[in-house]
């Protein structure tokens, strides 16, 4: 039982940012969040501006230099998309271990950053990918990078009349690695408790580029800039990556929760981005450690 | 003497779905989920588990996508077209899907199953040869209790066979 | 899949039509074409629609229940709080089905009255015009709470000072179980192995929730439609309510899963009164997170197995201990704690054995019945121990197992001979065959094998003095009609008595009718628990057709002139078996036996054996009618990095005793070995002072398809079960070993046990990083 709201349906881009305009409202997409969370606490009066009808959010476009997918993109959409394998294979990943079919069908990117939890799946790869957010508003629009998007635990840099209405990243180049990995209580279906993902480029033996981005172990999804750092500009030993997941590991701010403690999320970090930095190292220097 | 906000609030719609091909009309408020409009017009096959997304006994095809209808708005169902379990066949038309669940043992509660069933569809109409991984990652939405699956990919995997057939005969 | 058949058993079973084929269960069709009707699917014209006020705080004083605001709300028909109900109100949570104490403290309100003992015990309820406005009604309902001090470990509960839950003491039950001399047997041991086993919560998560309707006919006779596993609650409805027992009828509808946690009453009370109140009909459907908070999940359980061996594996001697968390109230702790007890060794014979066992009263979840009922939770702490004994020793532990199996003729753990089929050995030895070859480990993945083995009972206890009955008959057309009160939750209960009245009168069973669980008009069956419906209902069921088929075939041999034996039936036919052209339709056949005024129908009763009870000093006594045994074996690969577990084969290897359904039954394998591994690796139900922190499936998570291993079932037939044609129960016998046999594995992939379910990734990590620490 859902709590008496109201909900208006702009038939176009324009009337959802004047009736956001007007204030006291919020955008709803695919609602997967938003409705077990009004479910949950019941509370009635809530005005909601859907973006049902509003295609020009969705869909998915490849150029050479950019990929930049709407608001309104869902995480099947993104499955779908034949490009995506090459144009964001972590954000693939990503989108084949997110939730369940039904709720990929209907759960969009937008949605999903700007509810700011720190175990949003969708961020850590878009992170992994220096992504940027575009954000619209009767005002106008910016661009912002989505790290700079993620304020706090559940708070974006989304001003009440802004939409998010595009992401966008400049499509990896060929021999990056960019991979993730989700760790949950079960294989299906699971809330995160370390979500992680690199991306790696090396030209001949040196690392030119790394990115370590992690969810669910601090109040925002954020990047471990020291250990992305301790890389730049080295041969990647199995040293040198391990001292950057324990790095990595020491930057995270987790919590104790039902789901595990913040120490088990510390050393599961150092597992798990050691063990990615290793297969992506491999793949982008062609370099093998069996050690 | 209600408030402007709770006349917003309280304003009904009247909705028209095509569900199963049969044109079905309620007035509800926003807050009407797909679910409940769809079981108050009498489609008790679509189930309540959990109304928030986390079991998927309450799967239909809307426009041939799978969706739980708990997280579906009724109001943005409006003009659209939902398939349930009834919908896809019955006795006298059995769909291969069906088919397979009986043969196969499919069901043993029963409740998942109809959910179940959609999802299965939506994966055959998206892959029709699907891999075991496929299958598992189909019905990752959909809990079952009883069965451990086992017999529900079996029966997907046979159904999906016969389709085939069925859309390679002359 | 594979069959044995034992030197001894009969060879009656050879001849067998349908029985022990993989048939289309009768039930199958509608549930698949979305047609099965379940409790919530119910309406009736001008139907009111229940909410109920579920207790905020674990423990505290009700100094104000205001209902004033709520009852005001327009739409709303009532509002009933404790003030409103009969003075001696109280449902009796005892053995299911049947009435009069058995044990004590088993009454819990219906509706709190002066306090409240568990987070989620019902204070309000309300039945209005829609969901909504019974919602609404909810919120406007004012509660003061004055919070006591309450308790929320069972080892706090027992200790001296502890807050008291209800009644005198925290002790909701306890047994002892003395055999042998203890002191010898340890004198005698080599070596002495102890380990303290725990089990979490475990919630049923059956996908229906509860629902029920209710209604007062024109005859003044309550009625329920309930998914409930119980149609003999009837009787406890009327006992709570006030009602004399003939104007309560209960009607099971399909039952969208149960596993125990609809085997107490759960929201029938409520919807009587209700509709009592209201005089319209009224219907509930429990919201996913107030299921939580409407059942009662398993029992935590902590055991201490201390086993005295010799130096080649011999028990000489075993203490237990078992602690049990009973909650708020007792319902059916004490029976819990009685199966816990009798499971505790396993399938092994311990001659020199002491057990003590205690049930605890806290402010957490009332805990109740969940498959396994207790013994599940013990054969986890004896197979544990089993791998302990054996690394202790330096044997194979399969080596250790099979020094200590009980054998048929063997007195068990409280003295009761076991007449049928003990097939541990070869049932643990199939499985773990099954598994095959170990694959290699990886630099991050370590490999382990695991099997566990298991002695579970079937069929009630035995001073319960439990019956069934069934009714067969034949109409004027030849059709055949089966009537039974069994209640079906989803294992095929009504579907086997098709297929048991069709293999005794010769009629396909898809063509044979049943109507089941109604407590009016169908013969009362027992309930759908203890893996008991088809050893009780299937006998009942098999006793009335062979009394229908001597009639028929009694009539058809004077017809042709023969004798009985010389007849046989088989496809809606009666037929000479040496020519079979010599033959009558059934419709031919009862038309005769009317005209000569032979009963084409039957009512019959099956009765269970009996026992007095145990003694209560040294817990020996005939207990349970028989037993199952098999096993399960498990290969798994843990992540020793992220402590990640994946169970890659799971396999179940057991003696049904006869399967009547092979689909079935491997149906049940399968379904069991899915449930065990969410036991043994994903589910918990946490709370902190009480309160439910996991309270929807989004936090508690039962295994997805995505977490599906490679499952088998092996079925091995002694025919030397209770049951029809031999038939043993098995709805938790399968279920029992299946957690073990994952722990086990997982002690062989990572060279250390976990002694805590479940084994979370977070707990692997911490016993790899001790033992690498210690060395």
């Amino acid at each position: 039982m859902l709590p008496p709201f109201e909900l208006l349906q702009p038939p176009s881009l324009d009337e959802a940012l004047k009736m956001l305009a007007a204030g006291e409202s919020a955008p709803l997409a695919g609602g997967t969040n938003l409705l077990p969370d009004l479910r949950a606490h019941g509370k009635a009066g809530g005005r909601f501006i859907s973006l049902a009808a509003l295609d020009q959010l969705r869909g998915i476009e490849h150029s050479e230099h950019r990929v930049s997918m709407g608001g309104s993109t869902t995480l099947s959409d993104i499955l779908r998309d034949p490009l995506m394998p090459t144009a964001a294979p972590a954000l693939v990943s990503m989108a084949e271990v997110f939730a369940g079919t039904m709720v990929r069908n209907a759960a969009t990117v937008a949605g999903n950053i700007c509810y700011g939890s720190p175990s949003a799946d969708v961020v850590p790869p878009l992170l992994s990918l220096d992504a940027e957010v575009t954000l619209v508003s009767t005002k106008g629009e910016r661009t912002l990078g989505l790290d700079d998007f993620l304020l706090d635990y559940k708070k974006t840099a989304r001003r009440p009349d802004e939409l998010l209405t595009a992401v966008s990243w400049t499509p990896p180049a060929t021999g990056t690695a960019n991979l993730f990995y989700k760790l949950g209580r079960r294989r299906g279906d699971a809330i995160t408790v370390v979500g992680v993902a690199v991306t790696i480029v090396a030209e001949g033996n040196t690392c030119t580029k790394a990115r370590i981005a992690l969810g669910s172990v601090a109040p925002t999804v954020f990047r471990a800039q020291g250990a992305e750092n301790a890389l730049i500009g080295e041969s990647l030993t199995a040293a040198t990556i391990d001292a950057a997941a324990q790095s990595a590991a020491q930057e995270c701010r987790p919590i104790d929760d039902i789901r595990a403690s913040a120490e088990y999320r510390r050393h599961a970090v150092h597992m798990l981005v050691r063990r990615l930095l290793t297969q992506a190292w491999q793949t982008a220097s062609g370099v093998n450690h069996d050690d | 003497m209600m408030t402007d906000k709770e006349n917003e609030m309280a304003t009904e719609k009247l909705v028209s779905v095509q569900v199963n091909g049969e044109t079905c009309k309620a007035t509800v408020p926003a807050c009407r989920t797909l679910l409940e409009m769809l079981r108050e017009l009498g489609h008790a096959e679509v189930k309540c588990g959990c109304e928030k997304g986390d079991c998927g006994a309450c799967a239909v095809l809307l426009d041939g996508k799978v969706v739980d209808s708990c997280l579906t708005l009724a109001w943005h169902a409006d003009g659209h077209s939902v398939t349930t379990a009834q919908g896809l066949g019955g006795p006298n038309n059995p769909h291969p899907l069906q088919t397979a669940f009986i043969e196969h043992g499919s069901a043993q509660c029963g409740y998942c199953t109809p959910g179940m069933i959609m999802a299965a569809k939506a994966l055959l109409d998206d892959i029709p040869d699907p891999s075991l991984e496929d299958i598992k990652r189909g019905l990752s939405g959909n809990l079952c209790r009883c069965t451990g699956y086992t017999r529900i990919f079996s029966a997907i995997h046979a159904a999906a066979q016969t389709l085939r057939q069925q859309g390679a005969a002359p | 899949m594979s069959k044995i058949a034992s030197p001894g058993a009969s060879a009656a079973n050879v001849n067998l039509r349908q029985i022990g084929k993989p048939l289309v269960r009768t039930d199958s069709p509608p549930k698949v074409y979305g047609t099965a009707v379940y409790a919530g699917d119910l309406t009736m014209p001008d139907m009111l629609y229940a909410a109920v006020l579920h207790s905020e705080r674990a423990s505290a004083l009700l100094r104000r229940v205001d209902t004033a605001r709520a009852k005001e709300l327009a739409g709303v028909h009532c509002v009933l709080t404790a003030k409103d109900l009969p003075a001696s109100q109280g449902v009796m949570t005892d053995m299911p089905g049947q009435t009069g104490g058995m044990t004590k403290n088993t009454k819990q309100p219906i509706l709190a009255k002066d306090r409240v003992r568990f987070c989620g015990e019902p204070i309000a309820l309300v039945a209005a015009e829609s969901v909504s406005i019974a919602e609404q009604a909810l919120s406007l309902i004012e509660i003061d709470y004055e919070d006591s001090e309450g308790v929320y470990d069972p080892v706090d509960a027992l200790a001296p000072g502890a807050p008291i839950v209800f009644g005198d003491d925290n002790i909701v039950a306890s047994y002892k179980v003395r055999k042998g001399d203890i002191d010898k047997g340890f004198a005698e041991a080599d070596l002495i192995v102890e380990n303290t086993f725990t089990t979490q919560y475990q919630e049923q998560a059956f996908l229906e929730p509860e629902a029920a309707l209710a209604w007062v006919d024109e005859h003044e006779v309550l009625n329920i439609r309930s998914s409930t596993q119980v149609v003999e609650h009837y009787r406890a409805v009327a006992d709570a309510i006030g009602l004399p027992h003939n104007r309560v009828r209960l009607r099971a509808e399909f039952v969208g899963g149960g596993f125990g946690g609809k085997e107490v009453m759960t929201i029938e009370v409520w919807l009587a009164l209700l509709a009592l109140a209201s005089r319209r009909p009224v219907r509930l459907v429990q919201p996913r997170e107030r299921s939580f908070l409407s059942h009662g999940p398993r029992h935590p359980f902590t055991m201490t197995h201390r086993t005295g061996v010799t130096s080649d594996g011999k028990i000489t001697a075993l203490q237990i201990k078992l602690t049990s968390d009973a909650g708020a109230y007792a319902k059916l702790s004490p029976y819990i704690l009685l199966y816990a007890t009798v499971g505790a060794t396993g399938p092994y014979r311990v001659d020199n054995l002491q057990i003590d066992s205690v049930s605890a009263a806290t402010n957490n979840l009332p805990t109740c019945a969940f498959r396994g009922f207790g013994t599940m939770q013990a054969n986890l702490a004896c197979e544990g121990q089993m791998e302990e004994i054996a690394k202790a020793l330096g044997m194979d532990s399969m080596e250790v197992r099979r020094r200590n199996f009980i054998h048929t003729g063997d007195a068990n753990v409280t003295g009761q001979i076991i007449r049928s089929a003990v097939w541990s050995d070869q049932c643990a030895t199939q499985a773990l065959a099954a598994l095959g070859e170990r694959p290699a480990d990886t630099q991050t993945t370590r490999i382990g094998h695991g099997v566990a083995c298991y002695q579970q009972s079937y069929g009630r206890i035995r001073w319960m003095k439990d019956s069934s009955e069934a009714w067969v008959g034949v109409e004027m057309d030849g059709t055949v009609i089966v009537r039974s009160a069994v209640t079906d939750i989803g294992a095929g209960q009504s579907s086997a008595l098709a297929q048991i009245t069709g293999e005794i009168l010769g009629v396909p069973m898809g063509q044979v009718v049943v109507y089941f669980g109604d407590g009016a008009v169908t013969p009362l069956a027992g309930t759908s628990t203890a893996s008991r419906a088809l050893y009780m209902s299937g006998n009942a069921t098999k006793m009335a057709a062979s009394q229908v088929r001597e009639n028929l075939l009694g009539c058809a041999a004077r017809h042709f002139g023969v004798e009985v034996e010389e007849l046989d039936m088989g496809d809606s036919q009666v037929f000479a078996i040496d020519d079979p052209q010599r033959s009558m339709t059934l419709n031919e056949c009862v038309k005769l036996c009317a005209a000569e005024g032979i009963h084409r129908h039957n009512l019959a009763i099956f009765k269970a054996p009996t026992s007095e009870g145990i003694d209560p000093e040294t817990g020996q006594g005939e207990v349970f009618p028989d037993f199952t045994y098999g096993a399960h074996a498990a290969q798994v690969a843990v992540d020793i990095e992220t402590g990640e577990v994946r169970v890659l084969q799971s396999i179940g290897a057991h003696d049904v005793g006869q399967a009547i359904n092979m689909r079935a039954v491997e149906g049940q394998v399968e379904g069991s070995a899915l449930m065990g591994q969410g036991f043994a690796l994903s589910e918990e139900l946490i709370l902190k002072q009480g309160r439910l922190q996991t309270g929807s499936f989004s936090e508690y998570l039962v295994p997805t398809s995505e977490d599906v291993p490679e499952i088998k079932a092996i079925i091995l037939e002694s025919r030397s079960g209770l049951g029809p044609f031999g038939a043993k129960g098995i709805g938790e016998p399968v279920y029992a070993p299946v957690a073990a046999s994952i722990a086990n594995a997982v002690a062989d992939a990572i060279g250390v046990h976990i002694f805590e379910l479940p084994i979370t990734p977070e707990k692997v990590v911490k016993v790899l990083r001790e033992q690498e620490a210690a060395s």
